[in-house]
């Protein structure tokens, strides 16, 4: 059974310091407070009086760019695909360099010139247009808030993964549970709605209070605690594995796992366990060898059953993997007393469909069901035993077994069977074949192509390096150095960081293949488990909790950020530039606490039953950004020609033209989350190229801009 | 270096801290796609559908060999030519005085001048 990350080996050393970690934050903020009653407030509040130095720039910009996907979803994917992941995050050889010297600079001086505290101020007073701030203010908030939402659910998730199994967690959750047991909104999991609560009334705390100082130096403290954890982890993790070059060579041999459903004997030295619980470990005895399985989703036992249908499993293929499992070399505790008998096919495919009866069905497990597929009939098999109410839909799991027809068996006809998911048993590209993990294009389960084709290697480095200077999260740190000495250390200082955080990430995960097997089943915990396991070997249980403060200390840099954002929006844009320019220091100081208290409230609300595609809507808010921003701001950057309809056109087509591809997804691949690829490029690479063209051309068919704006941003007085 | 002159006759230059900029910036962008074209042909070249020994893969430090020449070297070389960049290439300029700063400092004595 699976064991809290926190509470490794008993102790509570990891519990106590993750704990100490967070009360630094708060200290944190209540500091920063302070700055607020000795300046301007607006200027302080929200881009901390243009006064940050080479750290605190260096570090408040490293950590932003690096959210939670840096150590959560990128160590996945390097477990998932392995060393391809080397190309994909690749261009961050040049982010630093490309998304803080491409713009920094200029975009800095013409802040200052113009006076403007956020990105809409910056636009709004280059061109002198109202409507034009407006535009980039309903834009950032529309992409903004989708991105917290998103990143809301993603700090919860990752504290529900390091509380796991912590008693007075566990305790309080069940409490939490009663409470709200018969109110549907607060969902079914208290889990993570007790955690989603921490993690919102913390950074909503932190961030209102303090403001963009509070947000910096917490970024500060954030980002010192990724890169000590990651230059910990390097050395453990290698010397764990045995080198670098025995992981790369124990990688070769290794081929993807299958997925799909199996059926598990129980013993009679089973007999009290009434659950199956994922990532437990089984085996099936064939022909004389052992074939090793993992429970990819927990699945409860009723008593005195002996036989249990329908558990969803992934197969380890790699033969050394198994033999060093069944040697115990690895972290896997097999259950005792039970057994795999039966496991899917290879050549199936499983997942999930809706069905529905018009009157009272019971299907027993591995029944075969017809229904029409674009005018052709199918079978598909449940897989569990299932008890369909008259006129009800039901979600159950399937499997669409190979080489059966509805004329070799019998069928059972009158069940309606609507949105069948499934995907193959088996990875779609490097399946069976050793040598997927260390060479391109990497294994992928759903994608014949592999995990990187060459097409979106080259969208990668746009995407990274390119949009990254588009995202107006950026931007507003750029505004916010002190000279040009502080810029040009900054910028190096953020490429070593980034080179001691990416280089050694994917050394360190492509260690953790090898290391802790069968981690496919939940790929997102690799980090916190990986960390973990290092820890325990050196017996330092207190330093695991230091290096799963990592990923959390990712997001709530990122939320932060974002919530300031979208508060700073609507109070300096929208308040105090368009309704109430006379407001005093007073009103506006109380409007923003509000504004960020709000915000941050309604966006952990909304956070309790998100939407799910998680990391998709973070991608699509990245390049959407980019796409909408990007062109614009360079060209009234370095264009002196540049105007207001030149730039507002080329951003609204850039909008449009991004948005079309996830439109034309939901129609071409069935979900708007999977986008169209024109030509097999990334929508960013669309979005970007529509933009610079539409803005280009735009803006040399309409008026040249007042000779005023030109000189006051681009000219200076010549001095006798 | 471009100039013009209005009504009263002042003349006016182009803001050195825009040329330096825009130099600057193009700069950038041609490291950014000397990288690419360095790091994405080289990987697909020697680390794409390669048919290999399981066990016996060409390692240099430990990582396939296409990590290191398409990944690793120029990722090292970029940070090389970065560091040049920032401290020999771009320059110092005066980047202004926002209108909160002199109301802070009170008055015009506030506007430092950098080193050009």
């Amino acid at each position: 059974m699976t064991t809290s990350v926190l509470l490794a080996e008993g102790s509570n050393a990891a519990l106590v310091t993750f704990l100490i970690y967070t009360l630094a934050v708060f200290g944190i903020a209540a500091l920063s407070n302070q700055l607020l009653k000795s300046k301007s407030f607006i200027s302080e509040y929200f881009l901390g009086s243009r006064g940050l130095g080479v750290w605190a720039f260096a570090l408040t910009f490293a950590a932003t760019s690096s959210s939670g996907g840096s150590f959560t979803g990128f160590p996945a994917k390097i477990y998932t695909h392995g060393w391809i992941l080397a190309l994909w995050i690749g261009s961050y050889m040049v982010v630093p360099i490309c998304t803080m010297g491409l713009i920094g600079k200029r975009l800095n001086q013409v802040a200052r010139t113009s006076g403007a505290i956020t990105i809409p101020d910056v636009l709004r007073d280059r061109f002198n247009s109202a409507r034009f701030g407006l535009l980039t203010v309903v834009l950032i908030v529309f992409f903004m808030s989708f991105n917290l939402v998103a990143q809301f659910k993603a700090g919860a998730l990752i504290l529900k993964v390091l509380l796991n199994d912590v008693d007075i967690f566990e305790s309080f959750s069940l409490s939490v549970a009663e409470w709200t047991s018969g109110v549907g909104f607060f969902g079914s999991d208290s889990q993570y709605l007790v955690c989603l609560l921490f993690f919102g009334v913390a950074v909503i705390a932190y961030t209102t209070y303090g403001g963009f100082h509070a947000v910096v130096w917490t970024d500060v403290m954030q980002g010192v605690v990724m890169v000590v954890g990651v230059l910990i982890l390097l050395p453990l993790a290698l010397s764990a594995v045995g080198g670098l070059d025995r992981a790369t060579q124990e990688m070769s041999k290794m081929t993807p796992p299958m997925r799909g459903y199996g059926v598990v004997e129980i013993g009679d030295s089973a007999t009290d366990i009434s659950y199956l619980d994922k990532d437990d470990w089984l085996q099936m005895e064939t022909d004389g060898s052992t074939r090793v399985f993992r429970v990819a989703a927990a699945k409860t036992i009723n008593p005195g059953t002996k036989t249990v249908y329908g558990v969803e499993l992934l197969e380890i293929t790699t033969p050394s993997e198994v033999e060093r499992i069944l040697a115990g070399e690895t972290p896997s505790d097999f259950v005792e007393g039970m057994a795999v008998t039966q496991f899917s096919d290879s050549q199936a495919r499983f997942g999930e469909a809706v069905f529905k009866s018009d009157s009272a069905v019971t299907l027993a497990a591995y029944s075969l069901v017809t229904y029409e597929l674009n005018g052709q009939k199918q079978l598909i098999q449940t897989v569990t035993d299932v008890t369909l109410d008259p006129g009800i839909e039901k979600t159950i799991s399937v499997e669409i077994p190979p080489g059966k027809n509805e004329v070799a068996v019998e069928s059972i006809n009158g069940i309606t069977v609507s949105n069948v998911s499934t995907r193959s048993v088996s990875y779609a590209h490097g399946s069976n074949t050793p040598g997927v993990y260390v060479t391109g294009p990497g294994p992928s389960a759903t994608d014949s192509l592999g995990f990187l084709s060459l097409s979106v290697a080259i969208s990668f480095f746009f995407m990274w390096a390119i949009s990254g200077a588009g995202q107006p999260s950026n931007m507003v740190r750029l505004m916010a150095f002190k000279d040009t000495l502080t810029l040009r250390r900054a910028i190096f200082t953020v490429a070593i960081y980034y080179t001691c955080i990416y280089v050694p990430l994917v050394f360190i995960f492509c260690c953790a293949r090898v290391l802790v097997p069968g981690m496919e089943t939940e790929p997102d915990r690799i980090m916190p488990e990986i960390a973990v396991y290092l820890t325990n070997g050196i017996g330092a249980a207190w330093l695991g909790g230091l290096l799963i403060a990592a990923p959390f200390a990712a997001v709530m840099s990122t939320v932060d950020s974002f919530l300031l954002m979208i508060s700073s929006a609507m109070v300096r844009d929208i308040y105090q530039r368009n309704i109430n320019p006379d407001a005093s220091e007073g009103t506006i100081k109380k409007l923003s606490y509000l504004c960020t208290l709000v915000v941050g409230s309604a966006a952990m609300i909304v956070a309790i039953n998100p939407p799910n595609f998680l990391q998709d809507i973070i991608v699509y808010v990245g390049s959407g950004l980019a796409a909408c921003f990007l062109a614009p701001v360079v060209f009234l950057l370095y264009w002196p020609r540049s105007n207001v309809q030149g730039c507002t056109t080329g951003m609204l087509a850039g909008f449009a033209a991004h948005f079309s591809m996830y439109v034309m997804g939901a129609f071409v691949n069935d979900s708007f989350f999977r986008p169209y690829q024109l030509l097999n490029f990334d929508p960013i690479i669309i979005g970007l190229v529509v933009s610079f063209t539409v803005t280009y051309f735009a803006t040399l068919a309409t008026p040249a801009p007042p000779q005023e704006l030109v000189r006051k941003y681009f000219y200076r007085r010549v001095e006798n | 270096m471009e100039s013009s002159s209005n009504s009263s006759s002042e003349e006016f230059e182009l803001d050195p801290v825009f040329l330096n900029s825009r130099r600057e910036a193009w700069c950038i962008l041609g490291v950014w796609f000397l990288c690419l074209i360095w790091a994405v042909p080289v990987s697909y070249l020697m680390g794409y559908g390669r048919e290999l020994t399981p066990g016996n893969v060409p390692t240099i430090l430990g990582m396939p060999t296409w990590i290191f020449w398409g990944i690793v070297l120029p990722w090292l070389a970029a940070d090389v030519i970065t560091t040049w960049l920032c401290f020999r290439y771009i320059r110092n300029d005066n980047l202004g005085v926002s209108p909160e700063e002199l109301a802070e400092a009170g008055g015009s004595d506030a506007i430092a001048k950098e080193t050009v």
